[in-house]
């Protein structure tokens, strides 16, 4: 059934035992696509480490014998990052998961890769601490993964994304040296920004086996409010007028009018109707700032043009509101079963045109997209939802999002803020760095990977 | 090899439903043991999806494994955006995997037992459960096949505390059985049964059973004891008390009975009522017992009741409460091996058990 010959299975099995090589097709099969719709690659082998040094071992046999390796966390990335088109090993990080130390005193945590965020927020919390990063992933996707991805969350613009927080990393490069970047160190300026490099990189450049984050002291009060606006356009003077009184609240989400409709006729939540945007905003810090910034932002939605604003007095009625955004995704997915989630970002201020731009594009191909997303870093999720048996219309998809990647990139935008290129957004990878930058890139990439063989070819390498 | 399997096995908006979204890995007792995507609901939804087009066969090793190592507890299908409804999938997946001969022989002997009515009348007989001829406009009570040969005391105390619920003679298996082992027709016509035979709103001491019944018979029939008791208004008298303090109890839910019908609260508040309740902080995962689980995998099945156990002694209470017999037997027979000082107890026990401290109700 296998590819994969004998001797490299007996070798896999000489290093991380037998219980942690699948070769049998029904064991590879969950791990020939992750939540990306529409990829699909059988992989030959799904091994799954225990140590560093075990990683250590698998990737000079891999690299000795050019056998391609796909390192893989929880498989929640949405652009085929983890899909193994040139087959060889899964290689899953899930049994390294263990918190190695959570340091009040230094503020940071050290993890190993198969660590959810969920549960390293969790360990900081209870420490009196905070893990910012907060992808709407968080309860399934690792940290491991969130580095690899440099994965942001709803709290971009106040708090940054998962770069912002990686203090230092243990990798092993696919030719099988062990490096130490970083450390417990804010200030360390010896030699490249390896850490940053790796940040992001895709599972393309080194395998990540521990993790030192930074962690923040745990703000002490949080408040919500929920804004109606007529258009999308009104709500973002509001976004830049709060900006400019100079406040950068922690959370600044956006539901356009497809999406206010989806999640009220799922949910029943009562919101309104007759609006164009719906606009969460939230703040976190001290009791009394919060109160502060809370209020001077309703009073400025209002002067926008805001329909109605509502304040959450308390923490069961800031849940309510929430819902509206939570409940995007699961509004969005019972309308069709093939759901897209793109992440288009464009400047701030761009915001509005953007989506303009992306209803106007979905018309044409008559599809329906419904976006949503966060409205103080101009990172967008247009969503589109369809019938994955009605083959014209996935292909007028296709074409879509192909438009809607060049529209941001012509705003100065990007075509993936925060989800990554993976092997989904390839074709598109070249019109937003251009062709010398990608040439370097790969002349990176082979600096770390002579032989290829870590995901190869994903991320443009 | 067998043929390749052509497709229908299962109900295509069921399977489409799924995004891949893989929020539900972490809500999964047997993703949390492993760490491997194929004992994950996503993972098994992808087997599920293979053996559908064909490219896997029924009789790949993974996908008779991965159908067996699942239990059924339904976890997934809270954390699921997408409403997935995992157990009716599950269902569907047995019968076609589970089907005839296919059918592990323990379950096979396990839902044959169960189809003969004189031999749940005759653990009637030998233990005792409670006996009360239906009445008219009363609700009735379900004597469940486990709950009537290992546990009659939890039919009796009910019957106590509500003379008003009868007992009537003649049941049989609800179904929830065979529908969890690859026969879900019979599960359907066994519950039609019990819907013919108890006319009128039935009670249930057993989570589990109480999900497959109303999913056949209707939400508003069926009523989960504790579920019951808050609908009418019951007022628990008494405490229980040890060494002259409150005793303080924990609960263990029932997947089913908290996933399937969405039950949390109740259990919780009666056993506020006459003790000091505890939480624990895995009260909603699986205990292990999964039905027929615990005696088809007994050693996974201990596997995830182990960290249950050491949560419940960390808790320091005096009792563990479980509202379905198959929760009740694991935790008793874990807490037992582990020479533990925890009792476990049917909610109703408990509830017998402080009203018994006031004298009789009036
Ligand atoms: C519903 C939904 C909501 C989401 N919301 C967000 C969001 O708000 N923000 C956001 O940024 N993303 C979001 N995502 C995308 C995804 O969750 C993130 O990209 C996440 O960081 C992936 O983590 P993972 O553990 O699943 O990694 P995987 O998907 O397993 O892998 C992702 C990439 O990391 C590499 N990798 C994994 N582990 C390692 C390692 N130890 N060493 C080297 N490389 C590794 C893989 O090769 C792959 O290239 C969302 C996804 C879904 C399905
Ligand atoms: S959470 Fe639901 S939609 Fe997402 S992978 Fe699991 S079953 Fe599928
Ligand atoms: S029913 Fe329980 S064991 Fe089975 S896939 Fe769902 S969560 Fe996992």
């Amino acid at each position: 059934m296998t590819a994969l010959p004998r001797r490299i299975r007996d070798e896999l099995v000489a290093i991380v035992g037998a219980a942690n090589v699948r070769t049998e097709r029904g064991d590879l099969t969950p791990y020939a696509r992750d939540a990306t719709p529409l990829f699909h690659a059988y992989p030959d082998a799904v091994v799954f480490p225990g140590t560093t040094a075990e990683v250590a071992e698998i990737l000079k046999l891999a690299t000795a014998h050019g056998i391609p390796v796909t390192p893989r966390g929880a498989g929640t990335n949405l652009c085929a990052a983890t899909v193994p088109e040139a087959g060889g090993i899964v290689l899953v990080l899930t049994r390294l998961n263990r918190i190695l130390e959570v340091s009040g005193d230094e503020l940071l945590a050290r993890v190993e890769p198969g660590v959810t965020t969920a549960r390293l927020a969790d360990a900081a919390e209870a420490a009196g601490l905070c893990y910012a990063p907060d992808p709407g992933s968080r309860t399934a996707s690792t940290v491991g993964g969130n580095v690899a991805t440099c994965a942001g969350g709803l709290r971009g613009l106040k708090y940054g994304v998962t770069r912002n927080y990686v203090l230092g990393l243990t990798a092993v490069l696919p030719t099988g040296e062990i490096i130490r970047t970083g450390g417990r160190l804010w200030k360390d300026v010896a030699g490249y920004d390896l850490t940053r490099l790796l940040t992001g990189s895709e599972g393309t450049l080194a395998v990540i086996t521990e993790i030192t984050v930074a962690l923040l002291p745990k703000p002490s009060h949080s408040g919500t409010g929920v804004g109606y606006f007529r258009s999308l356009a009104d709500s973002g003077r509001a976004v830049t007028a709060v900006i400019a009184a100079g406040i950068v609240p922690a959370t600044l989400e956006f539901l356009d009018e497809k999406c206010i409709d989806a999640v009220e006729r799922f949910a029943h939540l009562g919101l309104r109707s007759d609006a164009g945007a719906l606009l969460l905003f939230g703040d976190d810090g001290d009791g009394e700032m919060v109160t502060v910034h809370l209020a001077r932002i309703a009073e400025i939605c209002g002067a926008a043009g805001a329909l109605d604003v509502t304040l959450a007095g308390s923490v069961a009625r800031a849940e309510a509101l929430l819902a509206a955004r939570r409940c995007s995704l699961p509004a969005l997915s019972r309308l069709g079963s093939l759901t897209i989630l793109e992440d288009a970002t464009v400047p701030r201020p761009r915001l509005a045109e953007m989506v303009d731009r992306i209803d106007d594009i979905a018309a044409r191909h008559d599809l329906l997209i419904a976006t949503f997303g966060h409205a103080g870093d101009g990172n967008l999720h247009p969503t589109c939802v369809l019938d994955p048996d009605d083959t014209d219309a996935v292909q007028r998809a296709h074409k879509a999002f192909a438009e809607i990647f060049a529209g941001a990139v012509e705003l100065d935008g990007t075509i993936t803020g925060e989800h990554g290129v993976g092997a989904a957004k390839r074709p598109y990878l070249a019109d937003r760095i251009g062709t010398d930058q990608l040439a370097l890139l790969r002349r990176v990439k082979n600096a770390f990977d002579p032989a290829g063989i870590l995901n190869p070819g994903k991320l443009g390498s | 090899m067998t043929e390749p399997t052509a497709g229908g096995i299962f109900g295509k908006d069921l399977l489409d439903r799924c995004i891949s979204c893989g929020f539900c890995l972490p809500a999964c007792p047997t993703y949390e043991l492993t760490g491997d995507e194929a004992s994950s609901p996503r993972g098994r939804i992808t087997l599920m999806r293979a053996l559908e087009t064909g490219h896997l066969d029924d009789g790949d090793p993974t996908l008779v494994e991965q159908a067996s190592f699942c239990l059924g507890c339904r976890s997934c299908e809270t954390v699921c955006p997408a409403g997935v409804e995992y157990g009716a999938l599950l269902e569907q997946w047995r019968d076609h995997q589970w089907r005839g001969m296919r059918r592990p022989w323990l379950a096979r002997v396990l839902m044959a037992v169960v189809r003969r009515a004189w031999l749940l009348r005759l653990q009637g007989l030998v233990r005792r459960h409670a006996r009360a001829r239906a009445r008219e406009g009363s609700p009735a009570l379900l004597l469940g096949c486990v709950e009537r040969g290992l546990y009659p005391e939890v039919s009796r105390a009910v019957r106590r505390l509500r003379p008003e619920v009868t007992a009537p003679a003649g049941q049989g298996c609800c179904g929830a059985l065979h529908a969890h082992n690859g026969d879900s027709a019979s599960g359907a016509e066994l519950a039609r049964e019990i819907g013919a035979r108890l006319p009128g709103r039935i009670v249930t001491t057993a989570g589990g059973c109480a999900a497959h019944l109303s999913a056949h018979l209707g939400r508003d029939r069926v009523k989960e004891l504790s579920e019951y008791l808050v609908e009418v208004g019951h007022l628990p008298l008494g405490e229980v008390r040890v060494g002259g303090r409150r005793t303080r109890v924990a609960l263990q839910d029932s997947c089913h009975l908290r996933n399937g019908m969405g039950v949390t609260r109740q259990p919780r508040e009666l056993i506020g009522a006459v003790a000091d309740y505890v939480e624990l902080p895995n009260a909603g995962t699986c205990c292990g017992a999964a039905g027929t689980y615990s005696v088809l995998r007994p050693e996974d099945s201990r596997t995830v009741l182990a960290p249950k156990l050491a949560a419940i002694e960390e808790a320091g209470v005096d009792y563990v409460v479980a509202v379905n017999p198959g929760c009740l037997r694991q935790l008793r027979q874990g807490l037992r091996a582990r020479g533990s000082r925890v009792r476990a107890l049917h909610l109703v026990e408990l509830l017998y058990m402080a009203e018994g401290s006031t004298g009789p109700r009036e």
